[in-house]
């Protein structure tokens, strides 16, 4: 009689705890389909996110000269920086509305995916499988780099002579990869490591014979050697670029439009710039003829009817992002200047990121 | 020690003039015999050698990077016009240490009067010499600083933690007793200080406050769950006693880092798709894990030194199972604990360091990530922020280690 | 169903104790299953929801990239790297575990000289790295150590049995020719043999009481028969020396930089926590018993060696073996100095896209297996030791 009692008791705990069950994976099945919809993101869905947050979260690295690094102030600042602000002052109208989310090479896309972060801005080569497996979505590349290979001065005059040579590289990047191709019938011996600070440590020791990494990185930590190790005659970056190294802004597949709106963010930097709009005049071309630049800036355009009307290319955003953009945040020119360009440490030429009408390859698409 | 022994047995008594005790002390203690002598050259040319190279490295080295960067080693990127929030809430966690100090005096000061026992009040002097090494730290990181305030404010916050104490031994009996309720409605009143009203939440912190944070509430979230897988672990009844040791065993026999990888790669895999933690949140489930083993292991140390007898004096007063172990095997257990327990947050101290793997901006990541500034870029300062950031993790490590053995020797004391 | 028992005497459902004994139970082990059932499902749905399978197929796609000082090619396996992985761990753990063992013995003993100087210094060493993060232990080791060997254009060549430079250590190692497997055959039989020698002596020692000479015994044992099959087969195995032409190193064994400074760092580290158990240990050790060996008028190192150190060593075992794993764990920070052991192989391979959570779990249970392995085998010797000595 008792034991009947007790496996009754039993019996309808393990009942209850199964229908507990259930009901709890029911439930579970609706929200993840929902919360998957949300984070694979229906189109839209990313803006409204991020406005109704009123900040942009952007995914950056805390530790790549001129590009994305932190300050004595504690604020993030660089290049790949100066775009998440852009994007924030597009969809935000405020350049500090952004919350920045260091991440390493590893993290990037993982966070990217499960919807921890809205853009991804942080050096990132452009491929086809980042672009098909990892639910990658490129935008228009904001910077056009390729890897290269730093020596000491007079050690090896070209890639082919580095056999049985050892050569620092940093782990997680696609620069790894290109070693590995570049190196296929070379013997060599790779050394990893996580960091720039702990690869250069190892470089002035005279652990690895070559330093590889993307050409605009060498350059900065070239022309920033020190002194007492012989200054930037030290060292020679070899002519040879063994990968293009396309580096842009990243979206979540599945939101076209936010894609497309970070997309224009980026093509509007350089749009301005090949028009001579640039923050410092972004207010004084009021009165302009130009009707490319009266759209770009969300002018009243009169047409030849004589009706009034504000351009919108009907991307989501209100009217005038752009001159918002370019008042707080810069041209490209600007943009690349201050972070990168000749006047700042790093001192890199334009070349290839010269706009085409200078010979390089932006090439911003018409905004109309 | 044996020789020393000897020594003093054999000759007793006289008085010997200094000169002839440094001569005396040396032969004993330095050149006994010829592998004595020997082994004190060998080690008195490692220790010129070593102290000579800290000390050229020290007075070589220019530290205008640590100078510069001092804010981002002690907060992060916690915002520059804010910095009031972080020493508000130092303050407040002063207020805390200093209330803890001084009632824990007053209990212990109390109970030796009633069993009749000697008290002597710690003076100042026993405070400098258990923690003369961390006050030296601070001296070191003031002269880091540019302005005067932060000396202003660090001695506003040792003033105010002064005043709690003294408040602390004033408290009645029934207030001390429930001590621990003030000390946590306190580090809350810290907590709300640095994140309420448009404050930064800890998604956002970083530097050395951050290190403290997971190391303080890793033990503290820890805490709880310990207990019960420790008390599952001893359980009569299997399934409970099963759950809990394939816990701890699984979790002690695997390295941080991997939960810490589980943690940032793969803990959004195994949530519902619309919770999206933080990374900081992140670490701070996978720490909470990975100590509420080590900590269950702790209590269980702490439950088996807990002498069977008790338990049965408890039933034979029949005391529900659930009394017994609320009312007295508990309190007898946990106190047994604190200087294990002490170790263990020294060992997660040392261990928050690992976050910085994965890219997080604590006080190891910060004192690397400076170097990418363009005023330092290249110039090979690794070495000068990494021994800054390793003084700081040695000195409290150091200090909290003194005092965990203090404290076993205390309490080793009181139960014999 | 009778009707008859005593069902008034007992407490109402809610408060038996069998019953909420059994509903404890359940409960418990519901509440493991439903975390274990949610997480699978979540799982599941965001692996799916991403692209990415639940499987381990992927350990069979290529790792993409060599792994710095083995002959790993970059289309290999996933799977095969990670053994690789594995394989580098276990040459931090087999070589460390005995050194970390040595030098904490010895710092412990020298913590308790009756030379000031060498108390003093081991002190010194003890509180320095006891307390510093292992992280920042390797990143020291590294930087202010292996770094600042001399570059391999002028490395450090002793007789040319060792050569030493900041990439790689080289040491003499042998090498197999004609004829070998037999002499190592023998030198195995020579080894058996020497082992029963030694036995046999101690036996006779404990049976006779006369001096058993036990080590000149079994050495002379095992070297006579090796010496004599070495010279018989003609010289089957000869000495392989590390040789370095310009950056090519042929001959010997060696091991990277990254290596070295992981194998420092973790034996330096973990021996100052072993040092301080030898010392506790030694310390328990009652006084009388110094006493009595002193009264023996056995020498200093008679008394460590016959009277105090087989009893520490009994207290100390148990902490040690939970220093033995830490260390094990430790090895996983190889990621710090770009040591590629089976976390850094698993971190890459993460990095190079593939699926997280499974291959962190491999991890983890690599980790696990570990640790419950060596826990299990020192147990054993743990036993065997009490029970000797009882």
């Amino acid at each position: 009689m008792k034991r009947y009692r007790l496996m009754a008791a039993f019996a309808a705990l393990i009942l209850v705890i199964a229908a507990c069950t259930d009901a709890g994976s029911d439930g579970s099945t609706t929200t993840a389909a929902a919360g998957g919809e949300g984070d694979g993101g229906a189109d839209g869905a990313t803006l409204a996110a991020v406005q109704d947050r009123g900040s942009l979260n952007c995914g950056v690295n805390n530790a790549v000269p001129g590009f994305g690094f932190v300050d004595e102030d504690g604020n993030f600042s660089g290049f790949d920086i100066d775009y998440c602000r852009a994007v924030a002052t597009a969809v935000l109208g405020d350049p500090e509305a952004v919350e920045f989310v260091e991440l390493t090479a590893q993290q990037r896309f993982t966070a990217l995916a499960s919807g921890e972060i809205d853009v991804l801005i942080r050096n990132t080569t452009a491929t086809a499988t980042r672009d098909g497996s990892e639910g990658a979505t490129f935008a228009t590349t904001t910077f056009y780099d390729g890897q290269g290979m730093m020596v000491r001065t007079g050690e090896f005059d070209s890639i082919d002579a580095m056999a049985d040579t050892t050569i620092c590289v940093l782990t997680g990047t696609t620069t790894e990869l290109n070693l590995a191709t570049r190196f296929a019938d070379i013997p060599y011996t790779p050394l990893t490591f996580e960091d720039n600070e702990q690869l250069q440590e190892a470089f002035i020791a005279g652990q690895c014979d070559g330093w590889t990494s993307d050409k605009s990185q060498l350059a900065a930590i070239r022309s920033a050697w020190p002194d007492a190790e012989g200054g930037p005659e030290a060292l020679e970056i070899l002519e040879e670029t063994f990968s293009k190294e396309p580096l842009g802004p990243v979206t979540r597949d599945g939101d076209s439009q936010w894609s497309q709106i970070v997309d224009w963010v980026v093509i509007v930097t350089m749009e301005a710039e090949e028009l001579g709009v640039d923050s410092t005049n972004v207010d004084s071309f009021a009165d302009t003829e130009d009707s490319a630049i009266r759209r770009l800036l969300g002018l009243e355009i009169t047409d030849a009817d004589g009706n009034t009307a504000i351009f919108d290319p009907g991307l989501g955003l209100e009217p005038g992002w752009a001159a918002d953009v370019i008042r707080e945040v810069g041209n490209y020119a600007e943009i690349y200047d201050r972070n990168v360009g000749p006047g700042s440490p790093l001192g890199l030429e334009r070349l290839l990121n010269a706009l085409w009408i200078d010979g390089g390859l932006h090439y911003p698409r018409p905004y109309r | 020690m044996t020789a020393g022994l000897d020594e003093r047995l054999s000759a007793p008594g006289q008085p010997v003039p200094p000169a002839k005790r440094t001569v005396q002390w040396s032969r004993e203690n330095l050149f006994g015999s010829w592998s004595d002598t020997l082994l004190t050259l060998v080690f008195g040319a490692l220790i010129i050698w070593v102290t000579v190279s800290l000390a050229r490295f020290v007075l070589d080295a220019d530290f205008t990077i640590v100078r510069r960067n001092l804010t981002t080693f002690m907060v992060g990127r916690f915002p520059r016009d804010e910095l009031w929030r972080p020493w508000l809430a130092t303050g407040l966690i002063g207020v805390m240490i200093g209330v803890v100090i001084g009632s824990a005096t007053a209990t212990a000061r109390d109970k030796a009067i009633e069993a009749g026992l000697p008290y002597r009040e710690s003076t100042m002097r026993d405070a400098l010499r258990r923690f003369w090494p961390l006050l030296a730290l601070i001296g070191v990181a003031l002269a880091f600083t540019r302005t005067f305030l932060p000396f202003v404010l660090t001695i506003v916050v040792f003033a105010v933690s002064a005043l709690a104490r003294s408040a602390g031994l004033h408290f009645p009996a029934g207030v001390r007793r429930r001590i621990w309720v003030i000390a946590l409605a306190l580090l809350l009143g810290a907590y709300l200080a640095l994140s309420a009203f448009g404050g930064r939440g800890w998604d956002e912190w970083g530097g050395l406050h951050l290190n403290l944070f997971l190391t303080v509430a890793g033990i503290l979230l820890a805490f709880p769950i310990g207990i019960l897988f420790a008390l599952g672990r001893r359980s009569s009844l299997p399934a409970l006693r099963w759950v809990s040791v394939t816990y701890i065993e699984f979790v002690r026999g695997v390295p941080l880092i991997t939960l810490l990888l589980f943690g940032a790669f793969a803990l959004g895999f195994v949530l519902p798709a619309d919770l999206r933690p933080g990374v900081i949140t992140r670490m701070l489930v996978a720490i909470t894990l990975f100590e509420a083993a080590y900590v269950a292991e702790v209590v269980r140390g702490g439950l088996q030194s807990v002498h069977p007898g008790q338990v049965e004096a408890g039933q034979a007063l029949g005391l529900s199972p659930w009394r017994v172990t609320r009312r007295i095997v508990l309190p007898q257990a946990l106190r047994n604990t604190i200087p294990a327990m002490v170790g263990q947050f020294i060992s997660l101290w040392k261990d928050t360091t690992l976050v910085a793997v994965l890219g997080i901006l604590d006080l190891l990541e910060a004192s690397r990530v400076v170097n990418t500034q363009p005023d330092f870029l290249g110039q090979g300062l690794f070495a000068i922020t990494l021994g800054f950031a390793g003084l700081v993790f040695w000195v409290v490590s150091y200090t909290m280690s003194r005092e965990a053995r203090r404290l076993e020797r205390k309490l080793g004391v009181g139960e014999r | 169903m009778a009707t008859t028992s005593p069902q008034a005497e007992r407490p109402p459902l809610w408060r038996d104790l069998r019953v909420l004994k059994v509903l404890a139970q359940v409960v418990a082990v519901g509440a493991a299953a439903v975390l274990v059932y949610v997480v699978w499902f979540n799982l599941t749905n965001n692996l799916a929801a991403r692209g990415l399978s639940l499987g381990f197929d992927f350990l069979d796609e290529p790792f993409g990239v060599p792994v710095a000082g083995s002959d790993f090619s970059p289309g290999s396996a996933i799977w095969r790297a990670l053994i690789v992985g594995l394989q580098n761990t276990f040459a931090l753990v087999v070589v460390g575990l005995p050194l970390v063992t040595v030098v904490g013995v010895l710092v412990g003993i020298g913590r308790l000289s009756t030379n000031w100087l060498v108390a003093k210094a081991s002190g010194f060493y003890v509180e320095a790295l006891r307390n510093t993060p292992p992280l920042l232990v390797i990143f020291f080791a590294f930087n202010a150590v292996i770094l600042q060997l001399p570059q391999i254009a002028e490395p450090i060549d002793l007789f040319g049995l060792v050569i030493i430079n900041n990439r790689f250590i080289a040491v003499a190692s042998l090498s197999n020719v004609e004829g070998s497997g037999v002499f190592w055959a023998v030198a195995a039989v020579a080894l058996f043999l020497a082992v029963i020698v030694w036995v046999w002596r101690s036996r006779r020692f404990d049976r006779i009481g006369s001096p058993h000479h036990r080590v000149v015994w079994s050495l002379g044992v095992l070297v006579g028969i090796v010496l004599a099959a070495y010279l018989a087969l003609g010289g089957p195995v000869e000495i392989s020396h590390p040789e370095l032409e310009g950056r090519v190193l042929t001959g010997g064994i060696s091991g990277l930089a990254a290596y070295f400074a992981m194998l420092a760092a973790l034996v330096l580290y973990t021996a100052s926590h072993v040092a301080e158990i030898v010392r506790g240990s030694i310390l328990a050790v009652p006084k009388g018993q110094t006493e009595a060996a002193n009264a023996l008028a056995l020498s200093g190192f008679q008394r460590l060696r016959h009277v105090v150190l087989p009893q520490a060593m009994r207290i100390a075992i148990p902490p040690v073996i939970s220093q033995y794993l830490n260390y094990t764990k430790n090895t996983s920070l190889g990621i710090a100095v770009g040591y590629t052991e089976f976390t850094l192989i698993a971190f890459q391979a993460i990095g190079n896209g593939q699926p997280a959570p499974q291959l962190i779990l491999l991890v983890m249970l690599g980790y696990l297996a570990f640790s419950l392995v060596i826990s299990a085998l020192v147990n054993m010797l743990n036993r065997r030791l009490q029970f000797v000595t009882r």
